[in-house]
Order: C-alpha cells, then sequence, then structure tokens
C-alpha cells in the first residue's frame, strides 16, 4: 500500500496540517508520498521531506499551482493516484476545495473529514455537526480521503530525510483565474461563530481589566465573551454577554475567567466541546462543568496562559 | 433559550385528521383548488414568519413598548418593517376572496396562521387584527363608492382598520356611548367625540388608519338601538389629515407593543357603514370571526406556555424523582419532568392546548362551510353552530390561555417570575383576552340566554347529536369505549342541566345569569371530551409512532384528570338556585 | 442565462438529532425535514440573478424521496421556474448525486449551477466539486459574493483565514457558504402560483445513472460524553492538556 499526502501550504511554509495528515497516513499503513504542488515552492517540499515517516516528496512547480486551483490541481492528483492505493489531503478549505473533483475524476467514493482511523479501509467521520459519529467502510480501489488535523497528533517535523522528486505538471486547465486574496485578519470573530471564545467575569473587576482577556484572545484568535454580571457591572458591553439571555455559544474551546458558573451563563455555553475555568474560589459552580479547572489567581494566571500558548496562524 | 416551533405536526392531524377538511374543501367551489398538500405548505412557511419575523420581536417590543409624542405613536422597533414583511408576503389578505385581490383560501388556514401570530407576538398582532372583520363588515355594508375606495387597501394591507367604540363612561354597555354623529350636505357626516381603549388608533406602520366608529345620529333612540356605525379615515380622499387626534397611549400589564389609543373626534368626517341606528347589526358579521380570533389568542399562548415549559422542565434538575421512566440514567437530580406534580401540569398544558386546537379550528372550519358551503342547508347549519360556538371559544379559551399561562410559570420557579425568561410576558399579554371582544361574563350570558335558551335549545341540541354521534362511533372500539361512555354520560348531564336553566328561568330570570359561567365552563369541558373522543379514535392502533402515542396518553389523562372539573361545574349550576345577595351600596 | 439549482431535503436545522439504540443510523422517524440551509441560499442568489435580469430561468433540482417534492415546491414558491425530482429512497453517496446531476445539466445545458456547499445530514461537502469535475466546468467553492459580467463570473470565497476571488469562466458550479445571501421567505402568492408550476419526476435508471456506492456505513455512534473535568495544578499543566489530550489549541 502507499499512500499520497497532498501538502497544505502557501508555496513559502509548509502548513502544520500537513503533518497531521501524515501522521493519519501513517495510521493506516504503508509508504507515505507527500505531493507539493505549489509555484516556487521549493522550501516547502524541503520542510516536507524532513516529516518523519515520509519516504518520498513529489514537486510539481509551475504558475498554474500558484494557488491551488482546483481545475488545475484535480487533474494533476487524479493522474498520480493511480499508483497509491489512498490518497489523503487535509481537511482544509483547500483540500475540501479539490479532493473531492479528484474522487469524481477516479469515479471513487470520497471520505470526508475522518477522525479516526480504524483500518485501511474503515474511518470515523462526524455527521449532522458532530451530532454522530459514523464508521464507514470503503471498498474503493483508491481511497480518497480528507482528514480533519485536529483528530489526529502530527507526526514530528524533523527526522525525515525523503527523496525530492520533481514532476511535469499538467498545466493550466484555462477554467478559473486568480485575481485576489484578503488574508489579514482585521477583525476578532464574531462571538456566536468562533472556535474559540474566552469571557470574563466579575472577577476580571474592571472593564480595563478586560484588556487581558483581548491580548490572550488575539494569541487564540478566539472571541470575548463576559458574563451577566460583568456586563450588569458594566465592565463589558450588552452584546458581548454569553448567556440564558445573551449569545449562546459552542465553540470548540471556551474559557471561563473569572466567572462563578450561575446557571444563566451555562445555558449560553454548555454545548461548547472544551470548557476551561480559571476562578480563585475551588467551590465555584463553574467548575462542575469544566473540563480543565485551574484555581488560580486570573491577574497571574492569564500573562502565563498567553504566553504558553503558541500563535495561531 | 426557548424558541416557538410551529407545532406543525398536531396542525396538519387537526386539519387533515380530525376535521378531514381537504375532502370538504372538495366540496366547496371557492375552496376546490386546495389540497392538504398545499395547505400544508402554507401553514408550514406561515410558521417560518412567525418564528423567523415576528417571535424575535417580541420581547424587545414588550421592553420597548409604544412612544407618544404630541399625537404621534411610534411602535417598537422592528415592528412597522415586520408589518410590511407581513404585507409583502400576502399573509394579511390570505382569507380575503380572490376578486378583492385576496388569496381566498380558508379561514381554516386563516386560523392556524392566527394561532402563530399570537404565539409568537400578540402585541404586534393586534395592529393587523381587525382587518379582516373590517374587510367583512365593509364588503357587506359598505356603499359601492366606500367599497371602491377602501376595500383593495384593505385587503393589500397599505391601510389598517381599527376599532372605536369603547368610551370612559361606556366599556359592556356600548349603549351608554355619547359620540355623536351629525348628516353633513353631500351624503357624509361629521363624527364628534372621545374614544378610548382604541388598539392601534394610531401608530407608524401605515400612512393611513380607516377608524369604525360607533355614534349615535341626532335622531337616535336610546340605548344600543340608536347607534351606528361610521369608517372615519384619519386621512381624507383629498390628502387632508381628518379632525380626529391620539391624545395618548395606555401603560398596560401586558401587550405593551400594542397602541392602545385615547383618541378625540372633533368633527371629523366620515361615512355611514349599513343603516341608521343599525351599527351593531353591521359589526354583527364581524362578530364570529372576532371571537374566534381571540380565542386562539388563548390558544397561542396555551402553545408557548407549554412549548416553553415542556423545554425547561426536560432540561433543569432538581431533587430526584419517585419514580423513574424506564432506561433512564441515575444522576444526582432528575430534570423536573420526572417529578408527577410536573408531569400533570405539562400533561394539563398539552392536553389542554391540543383539544383547543381541534375546537378553535373546527369553529373556523365551520365558518368556512357557513359562507362557502355548496347547500344553503349546510349553510345555515354551519352558522348556527358557528354562532353558538364562537362565545364558547372566546371565554373558555382565553380564560384556559391565562390559566395555563400561570401553570406554565410555576413550572420555571423562581426564573418564571424573572423578565429573562418569556412565560411571564406570556402571562401578562395573556391576560386581556379574557376582557376585550365581549367580557367572558358577556360571552357566558350570550351563551346560555340567547345561543342556547334563546332558541329553545335547538341549537344545543344539534351541537350534542354530533358530540353522540361521536361517542357512538368510537363505542365500538374497545379502547375508546370508556371514553365515549363518558362522552355521552357529560351530554346528558349537560342536556339536563340546560333544560332545568330553562324551565327556573321563568320564574326567576336572574337564574341563568347566575349560571351561565359554570354553564360555559361545563359546556367547554364537554366539547373537549368530544374533541378527545375523536382524537383517541382516529389514533387507535396507531401507537407504535410517538405522536400517536402521545395522542392517546393525552386522551387518558383528559377523561381522568380534567374531565372530571365537569362535575364541579354540574354542581355549581345546581347550586345557583341560591340567590346571591347584593353588596351595600 | 438558464440556472440550476440543487437542494437537499435534510433534517431541519433546529432538530437535535438522536443516535438510534441499535447504532444503524440516526432515528428520522418524526423528525421535521426542510431544505438544507445551504441549499435555501442557493436558491435565493439564483431568485435574486433572476431579479436582476441576469437569469431567465430557474430549475430546481432534487435527488431524495417522494417526499422531497416539499422542498421543490418551496423553491417553486420561492422563484424557480421548474423543478425536477430524481426520486429516489436510498441515501445515496455524493458521487451517485452528483453523477445524477450530470446527467441533468446534459439535458439542461445551465449556464450556471447553484448548490450548497454541503447536507447537514452528511456534512459530506463533495456534490459540487464532483459535478463540476464530471462535467468539466469551473467550480467556486464556499462562495460569499458572486459577480456576473459577461461570460465571466467572479466568485468571492470564504477560506482559511480570510477571503479569496476567482474568476471562473462559464458554465461553472458555484456553492454557497453562508455569507452570500439571507433567503427570503416565501410569499403566499407564489406559494399558490407555485402549484402550478411543473414538478417533474424521474428515476435514477431513467437517467442511466448506476447509484452503488463503495462506502458502507458500519455503525453510527453518539459522540463521546463530556467525562467529568480534572483540576489541573498550573498553567503549564493546562496549556499541555488543551494542545495535547483537548487538542484544541
Amino acid at each position: 500500500m502507499a499512500i499520497l499526502v497532498i501538502a497544505e501550504h502557501d508555496n513559502a511554509v509548509l502548513a502544520a496540517a500537513t503533518l497531521n495528515t501524515v501522521a493519519a497516513a501513517q495510521r493506516i499503513g504503508g509508504d507515505i508520498h507527500v505531493l507539493v504542488a505549489g509555484s516556487g515552492c521549493s522550501a516547502v517540499a524541503e520542510s516536507a521531506a524532513k516529516i518523519a515517516g515520509v519516504a518520498k516528496v513529489l514537486v510539481a512547480d509551475e504558475a498554474a499551482y500558484a494557488h491551488r486551483l482546483a481545475e488545475n490541481v484535480a487533474p494533476l492528483i487524479a493522474k498520480l493516484a493511480s499508483g497509491y492505493s489512498h490518497v489523503l489531503a487535509p481537511a482544509s478549505t483547500n483540500g475540501k476545495n479539490y479532493l473531492p473533483r479528484v474522487a469524481a475524476l477516479l469515479d471513487v467514493d470520497q471520505l470526508s473529514e475522518i477522525v479516526a482511523v480504524e483500518s485501511a479501509d474503515t474511518f470515523k467521520r462526524p455527521i449532522y455537526a458532530g451530532n454522530a459519529i459514523a464508521t464507514v467502510q470503503s471498498s474503493a480501489p483508491i481511497k480518497v480521503i480528507t482528514v480533519r488535523a485536529t483528530a489526529f497528533d502530527a507526526a514530528a517535523g524533523e527526522g525525515g530525510s525523503a527523496s525530492i522528486e520533481a514532476l511535469a505538471g499538467a498545466g493550466e486547465a484555462g477554467k478559473s483565474r486568480f485575481v485576489g486574496e484578503e488574508l489579514a485578519k482585521s477583525d476578532r470573530p464574531e462571538l456566536t461563530s468562533a472556535k474559540v471564545v474566552i469571557s470574563g467575569g466579575r472577577g476580571l473587576q474592571s472593564g480595563e481589566n478586560f484588556q487581558l482577556l483581548y491580548a490572550l484572545a488575539d494569541k487564540l484568535g478566539a472571541a470575548v465573551g463576559a458574563s451577566r454580571a460583568a456586563v450588569d457591572a458594566g465592565f463589558a458591553p450588552n452584546d458581548m454577554q454569553v448567556g440564558q439571555t445573551g449569545k449562546i455559544v459552542a465553540p470548540d474551546l471556551y474559557i471561563a475567567v473569572g466567572i462563578s458558573g450561575a446557571i444563566q451563563h451555562l445555558a449560553g455555553m454548555k454545548d461548547s466541546k472544551v470548557i476551561v475555568a480559571i476562578n480563585k474560589d475551588a467551590e465555584a459552580p463553574i467548575f462542575q462543568v469544566a473540563d480543565y479547572g485551574l484555581v488560580a489567581d486570573l491577574f497571574e494566571a492569564l500573562p502565563e496562559l498567553e504566553r504558553g500558548v503558541v500563535v495561531v496562524s | 433559550m426557548w424558541h416557538y416551533q410551529a407545532p406543525l405536526r398536531d396542525m396538519r392531524f387537526v386539519i387533515e385528521e380530525w376535521l378531514a377538511a381537504p375532502a370538504d374543501w372538495q366540496r366547496m367551489p371557492a375552496f376546490a383548488a386546495l389540497d392538504g398538500e398545499l395547505a400544508a405548505q402554507v401553514v408550514e412557511e406561515a410558521g417560518r414568519f412567525a418564528g423567523g419575523v415576528l417571535a424575535p420581536l417580541n420581547a424587545s417590543g414588550d421592553r420597548q413598548g409604544c412612544r407618544f409624542d404630541n399625537g404621534r405613536v411610534t411602535t417598537p422597533d422592528g415592528f412597522p418593517a415586520a408589518y410590511q414583511a407581513f404585507v409583502d408576503g400576502g399573509w394579511a389578505a390570505l382569507a380575503c376572496a380572490e376578486e378583492d385581490g385576496g388569496q381566498g383560501l380558508p379561514q381554516l388556514l386563516n386560523a392556524a396562521l392566527l394561532e402563530m401570530i399570537y404565539s409568537t407576538n400578540h402585541a404586534w398582532a393586534m395592529y393587523p387584527g381587525i382587518a379582516h372583520g373590517a374587510y367583512e363588515c365593509l364588503r357587506a355594508h359598505g356603499t359601492p363608492e366606500l367599497r371602491e375606495r377602501y376595500l383593495a387597501a384593505i385587503v393589500s394591507g397599505e391601510i389598517l382598520p381599527t376599532m372605536c367604540l369603547t368610551e370612559p363612561q361606556a366599556g359592556s354597555d356600548v349603549g351608554l356611548l355619547r359620540s355623536r354623529a351629525e348628516p353633513a350636505a353631500d351624503g357624509s357626516y361629521r363624527i364628534t367625540g372621545g374614544k378610548i381603549f382604541a388598539s392601534g388608533g394610531e401608530h407608524d406602520l401605515t400612512a393611513n388608519i380607516l377608524h369604525l366608529v360607533l355614534a349615535r345620529l341626532p335622531d337616535a333612540p336610546p340605548g344600543s338601538r340608536g347607534i351606528s356605525l361610521f369608517l372615519v379615515p384619519k386621512r381624507l380622499p383629498d390628502g387632508r389629515h381628518n379632525a380626529v387626534r391620539c391624545d395618548g397611549i395606555e401603560h398596560k400589564l401586558g401587550i405593551r407593543g400594542s397602541a392602545t389609543c385615547t383618541l378625540s373626534f372633533e368633527q371629523a368626517e366620515g361615512w355611514l357603514l349599513g343603516e341608521p341606528h343599525k351599527g351593531l347589526a353591521a359589526m354583527f358579521v364581524m362578530m364570529n370571526s372576532a371571537r374566534l380570533h381571540v380565542g386562539l389568542q388563548g390558544l397561542g399562548h396555551a402553545e408557548a406556555a407549554w412549548q416553553s415549559a415542556a423545554q425547561y422542565a426536560a432540561e433543569r434538575r432538581q431533587m430526584r424523582a419517585v419514580r423513574r421512566p424506564e432506561g433512564s440514567a441515575e444522576a444526582p437530580a432528575d430534570p423536573i419532568h420526572y417529578h408527577p406534580a410536573m408531569r400533570r401540569t405539562l400533561l394539563e398544558l398539552r392536553t389542554l392546548t391540543e383539544g383547543m386546537r381541534a375546537l378553535g379550528y373546527w369553529t373556523a372550519h365551520l365558518l368556512d362551510e357557513a359562507e362557502q358551503g355548496a347547500d344553503p342547508a349546510l349553510r345555515a347549519r354551519a352558522e348556527s353552530r358557528a354562532q353558538l360556538l364562537t362565545p364558547l371559544v372566546k371565554a373558555f379559551f382565553t380564560e384556559q390561555g391565562f390559566r395555563l399561562a400561570s401553570a406554565a410559570l410555576q413550572v420555571f420557579g423562581g426564573y418564571g417570575y424573572v423578565q429573562d425568561y418569556a412565560v411571564e410576558q406570556t402571562l401578562r399579554d395573556s391576560r386581556i383576552a379574557m376582557i376585550y371582544e365581549g367580557s367572558n361574563e358577556i360571552q357566558a350570558n350570550d351563551l346560555l340566554l340567547r345561543k342556547v335558551l334563546g332558541d329553545g335549545g335547538a341549537a344545543l341540541r344539534g351541537l350534542l347529536e354530533t358530540f353522540r354521534a361521536e361517542a357512538e362511533t368510537a363505542s365500538a372500539l374497545p379502547e375508546c369505549s370508556a371514553f365515549a361512555s363518558a362522552l355521552g354520560h357529560y351530554c346528558d348531564r349537560l342536556a339536563t342541566a340546560a333544560e332545568g336553566l330553562a324551565a327556573a328561568a321563568a320564574q326567576d330570570p336572574e337564574r341563568p345569569y347566575r349560571a351561565a359561567g359554570d354553564f360555559l365552563r361545563l359546556l367547554g369541558l364537554v366539547a373537549l371530551a368530544f374533541a378527545w373522543t375523536r382524537s383517541a379514535r382516529l389514533c387507535q392502533g396507531r401507537a407504535a409512532a410517538p405522536f400517536h402515542a402521545g395522542k392517546l396518553e393525552s386522551a387518558a389523562f383528559f377523561f381522568a384528570y380534567l374531565l372530571p372539573e365537569a362535575d364541579h361545574r354540574l354542581v355549581l349550576i345546581e347550586a345557583s338556585r341560591q340567590p346571591l345577595p347584593f353588596l351595600p351600596e | 442565462m438558464k440556472i440550476l439549482t440543487a437542494l437537499k431535503r435534510v433534517v431541519d436545522y433546529n432538530v437535535k438529532v438522536r443516535v438510534k439504540a441499535d447504532h444503524s443510523g440516526v432515528d428520522l422517524a418524526n423528525v421535521k425535514m426542510s431544505m438544507n440551509p445551504f441549499c435555501e441560499i442557493a436558491v435565493e442568489e439564483a431568485v435574486r440573478l433572476k431579479e436582476r435580469g441576469i437569469a431567465t430561468e430557474i430549475v430546481a433540482v432534487s435527488v431524495g424521496p417522494a417526499q422531497a417534492q416539499e422542498q421543490l415546491r418551496t423553491a417553486l414558491a420561492l422563484g424557480a421556474d421548474r423543478a425536477i425530482l430524481i426520486e429516489t429512497d436510498e441515501e445515496l453517496g455524493s458521487l451517485a448525486v452528483a453523477k445524477l446531476l450530470k446527467a441533468v445539466v446534459d439535458r439542461e445545458q445551465p449556464q450556471l449551477v447553484i448548490t450548497g456547499k454541503q447536507a447537514i445530514d452528511s456534512d459530506n461537502n463533495q456534490t459540487g466539486q464532483m459535478l463540476a469535475a464530471l462535467t468539466g466546468y469551473a467550480q467556486g467553492t464556499f462562495a460569499s459574493k458572486l459577480e456576473l459580467s459577461g461570460d465571466k463570473l467572479k466568485v468571492t470565497r470564504e477560506i482559511d483565514g480570510g477571503l479569496q476571488t476567482l474568476e471562473l469562466a462559464l458554465p461553472a458550479i458555484v456553492t454557497t457558504d453562508l455569507r452570500l445571501n439571507e433567503p427570503r421567505y416565501a410569499s403566499l402568492p407564489n406559494i399558490m402560483k407555485a402549484k402550478k408550476k411543473p414538478l417533474e419526476t424521474v428515476k435514477p435508471a431513467d437517467l442511466g445513472v448506476s447509484v452503488a456506492s463503495t462506502l458502507k456505513v458500519l455503525k453510527v455512534e453518539a459522540p463521546a460524553e463530556r467525562q467529568a473535568g480534572i483540576k489541573v495544578g498550573s498553567v503549564a499543566e493546562l496549556v499541555e492538556k488543551l494542545k495535547n489530550e483537548a487538542k484544541v489549541i
């Protein structure tokens, strides 16, 4: 068996998600090759070659692949795929964009966003917005799969020494043209759709102290919310309130800072995937629902937390 | 957080099965093109509108209320836009005739729309509330010129009508009103007087408002026989502002987003609707549907109360229950809907709401038959049946709506008393329906004295025949025979009580008045027994599906826990032999 | 310009689904069904293009059971001119659906196909892209803005970290993202008129398409229950757990 992993990158830097996808490939077993399709992407190829467990890196370096337009990369991948049992891509917007096109060109079904590998032909994936997990078996001759990066521990980015092989590209399909991109994250994400939310309560003691939350939020790409108590005390505006009468949020990560955990508030965030509570009162009700609770002075813990997290790209 | 979910499944059950309305529509030329599928689509889209556009404005409308400033009224944020969306969506004209620009759909579907509008935003619903009735009145009693000038605008929603009847000294006793109308040379009239409690008497939803004003002509006989109905627009056809002014709005317990206005008419120009001194007769055509609509307010509030309480009780955990459902997980505290007291309250909420839906929609369907039925005998019978049922629907549903809102509030515990939860607004908003559009006491008198005793009991006998026929059909099914027998039993006892009151009235004319309230409540319970007998019969053998199993449970609950109140009402009807002393002066 | 809009009948987004006790799937008995929210956005976009005079005809198509007619009637009430139901009671995979849609594309020859980016039941996010491959059309996925001029379509797409704008040659396939538009409510007059608009039903076999799938669902489970929380001793421990155990940062 041989697995082709399509690298996620921006022509300059290999994206972390590729490492997680390689990890998923390792769970499947077999030789792992990584395809880097891009323009001026030799640095990416070199990074890919260093991934532990990767046997070979294929590089298709052409202007047509500069922005990984699906009409251009899909034929390339489809042509290569016949040598592999599996084709994997991270479930990034890129991967989600081109990989189904590949699958259709190969006339095979695709498995989207797997979160676990049960065996070489059986995988788990979320359905119904994650309210159910399906175990799916594929009998396709080539298994085309997108991988949810957060579900797999990344493979080591060092230690590998794969060969790098240049490929001839498949050229321009001429159906689409890149016009522009706006990648600067000017605003914080919206509270109800953010993947990470950090909320402050009365424990922050003042509106100015919410700055500590904003600083951490910037590091995590998070939205900032507030408890009703904090809003009533004037520390934060009404539209930041998370709770029964404010906004209902269900992010992947919810960090409640200086919030006691009144039922009102819990109603607004209880469906968060992971809940963290930081409060100096060990008996605060918030700890009943927190997955991880830290009994500490938030004024010490917050700056430490900010230093400890890597900036999210 | 609770969000309103249109009870489409139950609505379909009532329309398609309990009423079997689609088959009846086939026999009414006006509705021959309508089928169950289209009806379901209409109701579903109406539900989306109510839930998506009106519900979000309910709490904010209540908090903000209306603003009065020097004769002008500003409604809560979003109300005018919601009204425009309502009109643009064609919902305002659902039951208006196609030749007048409406959709020509049945009152039955309008009832479903209205139930949802009242569930989601009663205050907002007050603004278009009278439009359909005014449409009927203008169609029946307006001169060709008036119809030409205003009918299309009412149907399209461009203009909103309001009722201006009540005066400070004249509420239930409209005959005491003092507003005057003087004929002008050109056949129009000049109306002078002060009106209070005019809902939507002034607002910012439409450029023009059409006031339907009761006033006395110079040569009018005294009392209610001397009242005439006039159409008085806020803006006259030539664009001038008429001599009608809003002097203020009320600060109320509920429906705070509805502008309840005090209006002054000072020689305002208007036109007669119907015959001189026959104003109440002209309004008669509106009465059935107006009463039904107010009854639907009770149903709407009951449904909202039920939904929100059910959701809360499923999530809130307090104490461990004496018994737990099979297969449920052990926990330090159980959801409160495990506790018997809560189960009882929630079942009552569900059972009464669903029972009222069947009866209310039946009444609407009767109004359709009365107007569109294929043959005159059928139309007459439906009309007479509707006339009997509308005071019952108005008074019984509104009383239940308020009572059930209070019961639902109790489910929330302390949180129910707090504005963050919608139920306290439901309680406040629902209270008015027991009062306006003819107070519940007036309805009870109308039911017993005019509709039951007034025709020698013929209409009541007809109704009980229908109830007994259902009991007969249901008794063939073993699982329903107990229900059928109970239904038959109470039909008999109600008939006996009515006869007893008829006989007693000869000696003691006040007797029926003392018994009217209890008689109405008794008839309400018997009507619900009829509704649940039929529902149970239709769901027999289908208990595999949760929906039908729930219906069978509700029916059993009704007969065991709710119907016994009928005995109490019968006792009180007997007790009304006892005269009531007068209070000291 | 003719637009084809493909829509799916799915569980209403408000419904909290439950896994069946035998793990064979999700319990859909008596559950409210609606048009997939992303497909509603697709229909809305098509209707707006028609209102602007750019589109001349909108054909709505759905692959699903007979009851999917309800959703097609809704599409007609929202402004589609014709509807096609490809009737099947089987839950088909995205590739099979894409093949069926290709048959419709071959027949109808639309200049633009607009569909939702993913169905909220399967969450596959494949059908539009696969259809693009099978037809050889350009694809603009996760669209948040469309600008048509002549035979070119500018699509602004929601991508990780921001927005990307592409120019596609027509004919093209577009899949919608949430921010593309806010769907309207169907008006009552349009609901009534929709009753008379044509709704054609065909079977997959009529289109000569084989719908066999290589994917088999072995079981469906509820997501892992929230475990009892733990107290961590330090910020460092918290960070480590969030990174390695919870994998949320």
